[in-house]
């Protein structure tokens, strides 16, 4: 029997792992199981999303039928609901069915959610989220319909840091209504320097995004046809839609309720492994040993690289962070000084 | 004469072609590769310059 790894998630993290392996061990019997239907998509590319009109193509990067052309074992629209760590299997939901999948090495790389802060999470049916392809196209259809309508669409940003500043710069060049509302004094706080987020503020304030600094989101609520924004006592009325752009969340749960141990993320060592030594985790899921969760694509990438080197037995040193620069997409915005990280 | 060569950012798709360079970010036409800043990231997603792969590379 050859050795079996099987890959949760077909993100940067999967992708470049299960391809990065099968390059060095074709002898290795490698699987990828994704909740994903759509392909292997960029994910930075759906914050530009608005201003593209052929995204929803030029977005995905290799077809799932293209993965499977080059030899990857892909199972798509499929549910990973547990890991059975004493039998080394997986469990998942396939169109209803229950599947067993068993490993000898299993990587999770499961990604990540939007954050939902508490005042929202008993509204889901009032707010969206940017967060994968199938809510980038949700929301084109949306801004579709409206201006087939004769509508100009208007938005809510809620969350004034990397991807709500991105979602609503791109959504104003389309030609949108935008209110961005942030809790804080500044925008991207925890990326950039003051005088960047000043600046930051001019270039979003001057392409015609109407940006509320400490403006606390207490609520949302349905008002007619519309949505409305409740911030310090007032009423912001008129929406269409509502984007909760708050952060991200590791998806933990998989690992948490197998025992494995989690904190913000899935916690690995520097070789990228869990507390269960036959179990690693990488990208936006995992949380390194010094606390950190590289949550940006080319230490993610460079996470998926090194963990296919390992698990082919190509490497013993550990998985070191590549230098890498973040840079928000905002339309005419450049920092004059480096990123926080 | 020169051949200038293209590369690809493997997380977007983005191409470098050297011909043009990326003269809104401080790189003139006909800059090589080689020749790009390691501080140069990817104008349409922001990866670095290790996750560009040279265009012939890529077979599909
Ligand atoms: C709008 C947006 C813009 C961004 N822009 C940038 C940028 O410009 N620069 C940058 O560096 N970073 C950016 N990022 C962050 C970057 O995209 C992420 O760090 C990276 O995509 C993480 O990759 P990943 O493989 O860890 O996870 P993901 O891409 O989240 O992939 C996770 C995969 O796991 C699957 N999955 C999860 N749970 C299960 C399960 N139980 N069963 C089956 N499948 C499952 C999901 O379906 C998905 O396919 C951006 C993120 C967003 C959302
Ligand atoms: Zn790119």
């Amino acid at each position: 029997m050859s050795m079996q790894i099987v890959i949760v998630g077909s993100g940067i993290a999967g992708i470049t792992c299960a391809e990065e392996l099968l390059k060095l061990r074709p002898d290795m019997e490698v699987r990828v199981l994704t909740q994903e239907t759509r392909g292997y998509y960029s994910r930075p590319l759906l914050s530009n999303g608005f201003t593209r009109d052929n995204i929803e193509s030029t977005i995905i990067l290799r077809s799932f039928e293209t993965l499977a052309k080059s030899g990857i074992k892909l199972e798509a629209g499929v549910n990973v609901t547990a890991v059975k760590r004493d039998a080394r299997a997986v469990v998942y939901q396939r169109s209803g069915d229950e599947c067993v999948l068993s490993y000898n090495k299993l990587v999770l790389a499961q990604g990540s959610a939007a954050l939902i802060p508490p005042p929202f999470r008993s509204q889901e049916a009032l707010f969206n989220v940017l967060n994968s392809l199938s809510d980038l196209i949700l929301l084109r259809r949306r801004r579709t319909a409206l201006r087939e309508a004769g509508d100009t669409p208007r938005w809510a940003i809620i969350g004034g840091g990397l991807i709500g500043c991105e979602v609503a710069s791109d959504l104003v060049k389309a030609g949108d209504r935008v209110t961005l509302f942030h809790a804080l004094p500044r925008l991207m706080e925890r990326q950039l320097v003051e005088e960047d987020s000043a600046t930051l503020l001019q270039v979003l304030q001057d392409s015609g995004v109407k940006v509320l600094l400490n403006c606390a989101v207490q609520g949302i609520q349905k008002k007619d046809d519309c949505l409305a924004v409740l911030a310090d006592g007032e009423t912001y009325p008129d929406f269409h839609t509502i984007i909760v752009a708050c952060g991200f969340k590791p998806r933990i749960t998989l690992a948490q309720s197998a025992g494995i141990t989690t904190q913000r993320g899935i916690v690995v060592d520097d070789f990228l492994t869990t507390s269960d030594t036959s179990i690693c985790a990488a990208g936006d899921a995992a949380e390194s040993a010094n606390g950190k969760l590289y949550a940006y694509v080319t230490p993610v990438r460079s996470q998926g690289l090194w963990l296919a080197q390992y698990l082919a037995g190509r490497t013993s040193t550990p998985w070191q962070p590549p230098f890498f620069k973040p840079k928000a997409k905002v339309h005419g915005f450049n920092a004059a000084h480096p990123y926080l990280f | 004469m020169t051949d200038y060569k293209k590369y690809v950012c493997t997380i977007c798709g983005h191409i470098y072609d050297e011909a043009e360079g990326d003269p809104e970010n401080g790189v003139a036409p006909g800059t090589r590769w080689e020749d790009v800043p390691m501080e140069w990231v990817c104008p349409d997603c922001g990866a670095s310059k290790l996750d560009f792969v040279l265009e012939e590379d890529i077979s599909d």
